[in-house]
């Protein structure tokens, strides 16, 4: 009992996430994927079937490999195909740049793409064709 | 909700297991819990045998056989309900607690439990294109399909996966694998031993999950088919006790990488201390019928890793990190209360021989898990990460170990 209680309160209320106590790793601090479970619903509504789409959380304004949010995104956007984080990146050709990114938390700051969406856990950008 | 529902329902497709006169004469929680486990099983292997033959999985075409094995269930069977009923609930409902307010979240559910079962059921088949993606190499492809079966089939009735169906199942899990060790354990020991231990059961596996994190994981259903299997072959003295030892072992292997280990380790055991080899054939060859389909459709497709041959080199020089870092995560946090909880009434058990078994497959269970990890150049994060969920079923072997010396 002690260590449920550990991670932390509210005790008696319905989580928003089903990550929402067990934090990063261990216990501790929020978990990487929170954002991206409350985020990634929305955009699901936003997508039209079969999209090309990746989800990572950026690092300085870029694209990097985030495992944790982009396999989630593989399991809650089963109707879209989400690629790996470089298919969105600087030294990518633009024609093969994937349509759609969703950026958990920080901004996107590739210079092919524009915002199309935005909530406070995160942003969907576009390359316009 | 209806994704849960949906999937504790197949308990009405394992019924066909009561047609077994061992299953029949248990308690009857036993008979359900055996039910359902029997339920996933053929409902797997359903799953799986329409995606060999091509034919997609709808309402309809999963629905008819299904129905039809329901129809084969309806069967009488004993009434006895067992006891022990209070220290279960009490420890049943700490995991649901724990499970339904995010507190024993596995990962692992986000990152490729789920998202199989919802390209699997998106697909209406065995995705071969998504497990053979380069770029979902992480998601284990050609890890048994079981699990990712049932999230699909739980999405085929709900229309949606829902990771709170796959947490609100692990306490379900927890109370099947302490009511039907129990009902199995309660025909040798008799049913107020067979009580007690189940709540000694249950606490340590309560525990276990609330350490380990294991809520939508595959570890919850894997401990469930092990100790179905162990305690089939610890107990069990007729025929028919094979028979669901060999659902227990075909589950755990259609399960999880380590369902293999675990049978491999289990019936070599058996054959040690029984000195027969007739019933650990029997025992083993549905599972391993079932996983050689498996294996020889992955090597078909082009996506077969964990189970190749020579699939990682192996690491000796580790050895010394690896028990380090195994015994630190064994303590659970507290002083290796769980281990101290499962063996405490061993010694004064008066039939230590006949808990040989348990204890020789426990052990097995601790020597695999050691090998396993010596196959990373830098074992660290996966020491960390899975010890406290795969050595549960050591923990589980430990108890079925003090249970068996108690006859």
């Amino acid at each position: 009992m002690w260590r449920l209680a550990s991670r932390g309160a509210p005790y008696f209320e319905q989580p928003r996430t089903i990550v929402d106590h067990v934090g990063n790793g261990k216990g501790n601090g929020k978990h990487e994927t929170r954002d991206a479970l409350i985020l990634l619903p929305r955009v699901a509504k936003l997508l039209p079937r079969g999209a090309n789409v990746t989800c990572f959380r950026p690092l300085r304004g870029q694209q990097r490999y985030d495992a944790a949010n982009y396999l989630t995104a593989v399991g809650m956007l089963p109707h879209q195909n989400v690629l790996p984080p470089f298919v969105a990146g600087l030294e990518t050709k633009r024609k093969d740049l994937v349509e759609y990114v969703v950026a958990i938390r920080e901004p996107f700051t590739h210079p092919a793409y524009v915002p199309i969406a935005e909530w406070p856990e995160g942003r969907v950008y576009q390359v316009p064709r | 909700m209806m994704f849960a529902v949906a999937i504790v329902l197949l308990t009405l497709v394992g019924l066909v297991a009561r047609r077994v006169p061992y299953v029949r004469e248990m308690e009857l929680p036993a008979q359900i819990a055996i039910s359902f486990a029997a339920g996933l099983l053929l409902t797997a292997t359903l799953m799986f045998l329409w995606s060999l033959l091509g034919i997609e999985w709808t309402r309809l075409s999963l629905g008819i056989p299904l129905l039809i094995l329901i129809a084969l269930g309806w069967t009488k069977g004993a009434t006895a309900k067992g006891t022990g009923w209070i220290g279960i609930a009490f420890f049943v409902l700490l995991t649901t607690y724990g499970a339904l307010t995010a507190r024993e979240t596995c990962a692992d559910l986000l990152y490729f439990w789920g998202p199989k079962g919802a390209h699997f059921h998106q697909a209406g088949k065995i995705d071969v294109d998504f497990l053979k993606f380069p770029h979902y190499y992480l998601m284990h492809p050609d890890y048994p399909p079981l699990l990712p079966e049932i999230y699909a089939w739980g999405t085929l009735a709900a229309r949606k996966l829902s990771f709170w169906g796959a947490l609100g199942l692990t306490p379900l899990f927890l109370l099947a694998t302490v009511l039907a060790f129990r009902g199995i354990a309660a025909r040798k020991i008799g049913e107020v031993m067979a009580g007690r231990f189940a709540i000694l059961l249950a606490a340590v596996l309560a525990y276990g999950y609330a350490i380990g994190m294991v809520a939508g994981a595959a570890d919850p259903p894997l401990v469930f088919f092990e100790v179905i299997a162990l305690a089939a072959l610890t107990f069990a003295e007729d025929r028919e006790g094979w028979i669901v030892a060999a659902l227990g072992i075909a589950g755990a292997m259609f399960l999880k990488v380590e369902g293999l280990t675990f049978a491999v380790v289990l019936l070599a055991a058996f054959v040690v201390t029984r000195r027969k080899i007739l019933p650990a054939i029997l025992a083993a060859a549905p599972g391993a019928i079932l996983l050689g389909v498996w294996i020889a459709f992955a090597k078909h497709h082009e996506f077969l890793d964990s189970y190749r041959s020579n699939n990682k080199p192996f690491h000796p020089e580790q050895v010394g990190t690896v028990l380090r870092l195994t015994v630190r995560e064994a303590s659970y946090n507290f002083f290796y209360f769980p281990w101290v909880a499962s063996l405490a009434p061993l010694p004064f058990g008066r039939n230590r021989k006949h808990a040989l078994l348990p204890l020789l497959t426990g052990l097995g269970v601790i020597a695999y898990t050691i090998y396993f990890y010596l196959h990373a150049p830098d074992p660290a994060w996966w020491i960390a990460s899975s010890a406290e969920r795969v050595l549960l079923t050591a923990l589980a072997c430990f108890v079925v170990a003090s249970a068996a010396a108690s006859d």
